[in-house]
């Protein structure tokens, strides 16, 4: 048989050998891409750039990680963390936030309030269904400064029903100032277990007296 | 009668020609138009159920050689029925071998089969067009409100860390670390990595090691580790760690499963810098759930460190001016959407309108009317709108192609009728 003859119609042995090298080209290529994983480097030289575009604004500088990662904002008072007590990062609604006690669910917290002083009172009261203040019983109230200013100490116990859905919990106590600094209301609340609460109140006075406005 | 009398034989043909032959065969040719098929169909129902963007990348990227279709329907009590299947891009590869060995190549020559040859060129073209988006085409989104104007694009995936020197309280000189270079420091047990893990625990050898990222143009370098596709920051305080993570500054990341949507994930990871005379940082968080950046002084120079989806500079700008949505009456089932917008490049503004299936091209790029927010929303005036931009060097190549292939098919139709009235009038 001639080279000529081979049996593909319109075809000879030069294209079917080319045909051949491209295929064999190919299989190379996949070879190649197969065999291309190599070991991940340990070091990258950064050369990507980009221009700075309309996204880029101007970044909150040195953000702590409760800023970052919970947009808190910094908070106007500070006070150190007294011992036994637990910080805990701030929320929206809690500048300052902490645990204490042995049963885990002690709670104190520093908050900015709306309303007046005798509102705020008489809302912590109502959360264990106690009875209400007038403007003379808040004068009767023990005052107890804060960050340099005067403020009512508040004390309850008894079911305790913090809102927001939250069942009642029993056997629970409050104690904690409410002051009005300038016309903003400062609040620093105690909740927790009632015997926690009544050996933690010192602690939270002094706490209470040794807030400052932050510069 | 004798064998001397009997017909010859066929030579058998060479292991050459036999593999030619099943290379370039209609019987390889239809089992591939077969199989692209199911595929089409198997990932059109998967991508229900496992996201758009990780069924894509399941069933054409050019890393799935094979794979197994993961389908409640093809699910058996608890078992699923794995029927291994080859990856889209392959078949596409071998579809285009077997086309040009065996539509151009052994295809009959002539000017009696130029049609053929033509279409058949076409669809080779489609198949590199489609190759050619595979490696080369870029997606992003870009979301306006009305009266808005934005020059940059949101790649929908990648997430990329940045670091830049602020000047003047904005970053500048914003160095790219790609997600290519990110995506493999992924611890391999949970939540320890080699590094990252205080030595009184141990070092653990099973995860990945850190990569050094060198930034020539600023007084350090940076190590990251410890990427995850999809996590999130938690106060250690609030939640103990279970894996031993690292706690920086009171946080930590922990992972999450990947969201169906693969848009839709957070990544993050640690990183520390290091310093030119040997010492290193301590590490920080970078998250992409982070309301601010990582900023760092170092000299009289701040430096930000972030980590967000890859933006992508356009070369002009665009402003929504009016976007107009209309719903079918009493329902949310979107009718329309229409984005009057503005093209403004080089101190030129140019009206442009999107919508749906009208997109606005321009410098390579394609803006298409892809969705709007906030979902419920019907006041136009309190929308945003959302476009998606692609960029895609074979975008137009579809087109061309398809019209190559009906010249083609019109030729080779023309030829026929040509050379059967002829032959009709000849005889």
């Amino acid at each position: 048989m001639k080279l000529t003859d081979f049996p593909l119609r319109g075809l000879n042995c030069r294209t079917i050998a080319a045909a051949m090298k491209t295929l064999a080209s190919l299989a190379l290529v996949a070879v190649i891409s197969i065999s291309s994983c190599r070991k991940p480097p340990t070091e990258v030289t950064v050369t990507e750039t980009r221009v700075s575009t309309s996204k880029d604004l101007a970044p909150k500088l040195f953000a702590t990680s409760d800023q970052r990662f919970r947009d808190a904002k910094a908070s106007p008072v500070q006070a150190p963390t007294p011992d036994g007590w637990l910080a805990m990062p701030a929320t929206q609604m809690r500048l300052l936030n902490y645990r204490f006690g042995e049963s885990g669910l002690g709670e104190v917290w520093v908050s900015v309030s709306s309303g007046s002083v005798l509102d705020n009172v008489n809302r912590w009261l109502g959360q264990f269904n106690a009875t209400k203040l007038d403007a003379a019983g808040l004068n009767a109230l023990r005052n107890v400064p804060v960050a340099g200013e005067p403020g009512v100490w508040v004390e309850a116990e008894g079911d305790y029903a913090g809102g927001m859905g939250a069942p009642s919990r029993s056997g629970y106590a409050l104690a904690g100032v409410v002051a009005d600094l300038g016309g903003r209301i400062l609040t620093v609340k105690m909740v927790g277990p009632k015997a926690e609460v009544a050996t933690a109140k010192a602690t939270l006075e002094s706490y209470a007296k040794s807030l400052t406005l932050a510069q | 009668m004798s064998s001397s009398d009997q017909t010859p034989t066929k030579a058998p043909a060479s292991i050459g020609a036999r593999i030619f032959n099943f290379f370039s065969g209609f019987g390889l040719a239809t089992t591939l138009l077969l199989l692209l098929g199911i595929l089409t169909w198997l990932a059109t129902l998967e991508q229900v159920e496992r996201g758009l963007l990780p069924t894509l990348k399941k069933y054409f990227d050019s890393s799935s050689f094979f794979f197994t279709p993961e389908l409640k329907s093809l699910t058996f009590g608890e078992r699923q029925l794995k029927i291994p299947l080859p990856g889209g891009y392959w078949v596409c590869l071998l579809l285009f071998v077997n086309l040009f060995l065996g539509g151009i190549l052994r295809a009959r020559k002539g000017w009696k089969h130029a049609g053929n040859l033509i279409s058949h060129a076409g669809i080779l073209f489609l198949i590199v067009a489609g190759g050619v988006a595979q490696w080369k085409e870029v997606r992003g989104n870009l979301a306006l409100r009305q009266g808005e104007t934005s020059d940059v694009a949101e790649d929908y995936s990648e997430y990329v860390v940045e670091v830049s020197e602020l000047k003047d309280g904005k970053p500048e000189n914003i160095h790219v670390i790609r997600g290519e270079h990110l995506n493999d420091l992924q611890p391999l047990n949970g939540g320890t990595f080699q590094w990252f893990v205080h030595k009184a625990y141990g070092l653990d050898t099973s995860g990945s090691t850190p990569r050094d990222f060198k930034l020539p143009d600023f007084p350090f370098d940076l190590q990251i580790n410890g990427w995850m596709t999809n996590c999130q920051p938690v106060s250690a305080v609030e939640r103990a760690p279970e894996m031993n993570e690292l706690i920086t500054d009171g946080y930590y990341l922990v992972r999450k499963p990947d969201e169906k949507q693969a848009e839709a994930n957070t990544a993050g990871c640690y990183a520390r810098l290091l310093n030119r005379d040997g010492t290193a940082g301590q590490p920080f968080i970078l998250a992409a759930t982070s309301f601010h950046g990582y900023t760092v002084k170092v000299g009289e120079r701040v430096f930000l460190f972030d980590i967000h989806k890859r933006y992508w500079p356009l070369p002009f700008k665009v402003r929504l001016n009016k976007f107009t949505a209309t719903f079918a009456p009493n329902t949310m089932k979107p009718e329309s959407f229409v984005s009057e917008v503005t093209r403004i490049e080089d101190g030129h503004e140019i009206p442009a309108t999107i919508q749906m299936n009208e997109p606005m091209r321009n410098h390579g790029l394609t803006f298409y009317q892809a969705s709007y927010g906030p979902q419920g929303e019907r006041d136009p005036g309190k929308m945003f709108s959302v476009f998606e931009v692609v960029q895609n060097p074979s975008d137009q190549w579809p087109k061309i192609s398809i019209a190559i292939v009906a010249f083609g098919l019109a030729l080779q139709f023309i030829l026929k009728l040509v050379i059967y009235i002829n032959a009709r009038f000849n005889s």
